[in-house]
Formats: structure tokens, C-alpha cells, sequence
């Protein structure tokens, strides 16, 4: 399902949270609104850390994962990155990467299987990436833009990326991420889709000026209709037997 | 918080002490005091300053090399609390400290042991290069007793004379001479101190 929400009445909700299927963060707030949002999607089926990143709450953008990893920039504290590994999972594998472009939400879009990144990361990171999420690591842009994780929201079901990219980077980019890419809006019209919402195997969230055809669109693209935890874990058996068969 | 090393001299940079300068491609440098930051901006390069922890490894004077000094570091991946790890981690810190003291005094000792030796063979050295300067003082010493050798001479003839005069004059009273003494003595004086 998705659903509409705002954080401190902004629609950026990629930026004040990160959503995978194994876990969610959420950054500090005011109130626990936003935190309360998720939760009702999501409820027991994944755990949910509040941290700051670094201080800040942006952590959507400065943090990049996936089912099985989370990297976390440079800057994060040491405290921080202690509480995070208390409260996720231990087969989820936290790292602090070391990489001059420290906003990795920004720079680095993924899901279980593949990573598109900017094009100037460093070599170490791109390792580090393909390690600890174990993807292949591209180096992409979307429509011309270096900041793919702003700009592409992914999951293992589809791609939403800016609603200016041409239909031929649209096909190179669906042959790279092997799921089916288009090119749409989330907020009433805002093309920076990846700060705009967050989304895994069977929920998304968007801010709250998202319009009824946007959420369709992301609805369709994400097959967030009939998705449910228990069916993802079914398909992922299915995704990963096709992969490693 | 984290207590960070001084990027100029390593002395450790405590919360709100000191300033970092961070550079274009993100690399962070700290520095403990204004003293560190101004040798930094001078482009002064700390291995060549004596000061520095830089400067004390590069000559080995320090300890560089040992398992001791590889515990404390930043670490990217964290590990999950555990009270009893902590508690042993804790134990570890300060057992580590004590033996990293003791090799250290080590070191130290043996940094030093040869130095007594080295000292006086520099000492030798010193006196066999610069003999002559020995030998110049041992002339001066020479001179010195000669000049006085001679000035005695001189008094004891003044004397002699003074002498005979007493005895042509004929018992003259002694405090005469006395008196004459004491002039010429305070004459001298006098020159000395216009001198």
C-alpha cells in the first residue's frame, strides 16, 4: 500500500527517512506523527530505528542500504553508529564509508540486487558498496543528473526516476536494474523523487501533496496492490533461486 | 565525544579546544591550540619540528613499532553492545596502557644506555681538537706569575733603598714610611680605579 504523510509539515520524506525491506529509519522529530505513520504500515513485520545522522536529520540522504546492509558517511558519531547497530538486526552489516560525496542517499540508488551510483565516487567506495549490500555497482546518471539516489526511487519491483528523463535513458537504465523504469513525479509535480518518498517490497511513503494519479503511478510501477511481508519473502526465494540457478 | 589527535603536534584536542580546518576534498584537520594551526598555515612541516610527535618518530626517539599502539583506532564497523565485552574491554584498556608504559621506559633505557659513554669519548674529542687553547691559558698562567714575580722584586728593592735612607738619616721615626707607603699605595689605587 502506499500512504501520505509529512514530516514537521514537509512532503520530503525520502529525506527524514529510510525505508528497506529488512528495516526503516526515522529521524528525530517534534512529535512522534511521522514515526507513527510508518509504524501503522509496517507494524511488527520489519524493525525501526529513530537516529540522527551525523547530528542531523536528514538521514535519508545521508545514508544508503539495503535488505542486507546500511552505509552510514564519514561524519556519523561514533554513538550513533553504536545505536545503530544496537537496534538493528545483527545479520544486517552497518559500515561507515569513508567518501568525500558524504550525503550517500544522494549519490548512491539501490535495492537487493543492484546499485546505480555517482559517477565520482571513489573507487573504495564502489567496492565497499558492492560488499557490504552485495550489488553490482553502476555509475550512472538519470537524465543527466549525478545525483541518482535523489532523482530514481527503487525497489525490487520497479523504478520511479525524474520526470524529464527521455525514453531511451529510460530503457538503459531498465536493462541495467533488470525491472521495469518510468519516468514520474511524486508531491504535486516534484521531480525529485527520491527525497520525495521511500518505498520497499510492499509499502510506500509519500508526503502529503502527492495527487491520486501520482499515487497510481507509483502504486502500479512499485506492485504495491496485493503486496504483503509474507508474499515478499516468497518472491524474493523465487527472485534469488532465478538468480543463483 | 571523540578526543582526536592534533594533526600538527598529536597531542589530543578535547571537546571545544582548538579549531579544524577541513579541505576541499573533505579531509579533516584538527589542531590542539593556535599554536599548531599557525605553524600549519606557515606550511611548516612537522616531522622537522622538534616539538612535534611527527618529528620525535621520524628520529626514533619514539616507540613506533609495537602491538600495543595498534589497539586504539576508529573503527567503520561497529559491534553490538555486550556488557560482559565492554566490561573486558575496559580491563584490556588499562592492562594495555601499563604494558605499553613499561616498553616505553624500555625503550627509553635503551635509547639512553650508551650515552655516558658517547658523552665523555665527545668530551675527549673536544679537548684533543682544541688543545692549543689549553696552552694558551698555561702561558697566561705563566705570565701571570712572572708579572708578579717581578713586581715583588721591584718592592723589595723599594724597600732596601727606603732603608738605607733611614739609616743615613739618622733615626728617623717609622711612621713616615708608614705614611709614604700608605700614599703611594692609595695612588695606585686611584689609577686603577680611573683605569
Amino acid at each position: 500500500m502506499a500512504t501520505r504523510t509529512q514530516f514537521e509539515n514537509s512532503n520530503e520524506i525520502g529525506v527524514f527517512s529510510k525505508l528497506t525491506n529488512s528495516y526503516c529509519l526515522v529521524t528525530l522529530g517534534a512529535s512522534e506523527n511521522f514515526y507513527s505513520a510508518f509504524e501503522q504500515e509496517l507494524g511488527d513485520s520489519i524493525p525501526m530505528a529513530h537516529t540522527t545522522i551525523a547530528g542531523t536529520r536528514i538521514i535519508g540522504r545521508m545514508t544508503a542500504g539495503n535488505r542486507r546492509g546500511l552505509l552510514v558517511p564519514t561524519q556519523t558519531t561514533d554513538q550513533e553508529l553504536q545505536h545503530l547497530r544496537n537496534t538493528l538486526p545483527d545479520e544486517i552489516r552497518i559500515q561507515r564509508v569513508e567518501e568525500r560525496l558524504s550525503a550517500l542517499g544522494n549519490v548512491v540508488c539501490c535495492n537487493d540486487y543492484v546499485a546505480l551510483v555517482h559517477p565520482d565516487v571513489d573507487r573504495e567506495t564502489e567496492e565497499i558498496i558492492s560488499d557490504v549490500l552485495g550489488v553490482e555497482v553502476f555509475r550512472t546518471t538519470i537524465s543527466g543528473n549525478v545525483l541518482v539516489g535523489s532523482y530514481c526511487s527503487l525497489s525490487n519491483q520497479g523504478a520511479l526516476v525524474h520526470a524529464q528523463t527521455s525514453v531511451q535513458d529510460q530503457e538503459e537504465l531498465s536493462s541495467l536494474l533488470q525491472v521495469p523504469v518510468v519516468a514520474g513525479t511524486v508531491n504535486r509535480g516534484s521531480a525529485v523523487v527520491g527525497a520525495g518518498m521511500v518505498v520497499n517490497d510492499y509499502v510506500a511513503v509519500t508526503g502529503l501533496d502527492t495527487t491520486a494519479p501520482e499515487l497510481s503511478v507509483i502504486e502500479s510501477i512499485f506492485r504495491l496492490h496485493d503486496a504483503h511481508p509474507d508474499s515478499i519473502s516468497k518472491n524474493l526465494r523465487d527472485t534469488l533461486i532465478e538468480t543463483y540457478s | 565525544m571523540r578526543i582526536v589527535a592534533c594533526h600538527f603536534c598529536s597531542s589530543p584536542c578535547y571537546p571545544g579546544h582548538g579549531i579544524m580546518f577541513v579541505r576541499n576534498d573533505a579531509k579533516e584537520f584538527r589542531f590542539c591550540r593556535s599554536k599548531c594551526h599557525k605553524n600549519f598555515k606557515m606550511k611548516r612541516n612537522p616531522r622537522k619540528l622538534k616539538w612535534t610527535k611527527a618529528f620525535r618518530k621520524a628520529r626514533g626517539k619514539e616507540l613506533i613499532v609495537d602491538s600495543s599502539l595498534t589497539f586504539a583506532k576508529r573503527r567503520n564497523v561497529p559491534v553490538r553492545y555486550n556488557r560482559d565485552l565492554i566490561q573486558d574491554t575496559l580491563k584490556a584498556m588499562s592492562k594495555i596502557e601499563e604494558i605499553r608504559s613499561r616498553r616505553e621506559r624500555q625503550f627509553y633505557k635503551l635509547r639512553m644506555k650508551n650515552n655516558d659513554e658517547v658523552a665523555f669519548k665527545r668530551d675527549l674529542l673536544l679537548v684533543k681538537k682544541n688543545e692549543h687553547l689549553l696552552k694558551v691559558r698555561e702561558v697566561e698562567l705563566r705570565k701571570q706569575q712572572e708579572k708578579e714575580e717581578r713586581k715583588r722584586l721591584a718592592e723589595e728593592e723599594e724597600e732596601e733603598e727606603e732603608d738605607m735612607d733611614i739609616e743615613s738619616d739618622q733615626e728617623e721615626p717609622e711612621k713616615v714610611v708608614v705614611t709614604l707607603q700608605n700614599r703611594s699605595t692609595q695612588k695606585k689605587r686611584n689609577k686603577k680605579i680611573a683605569f
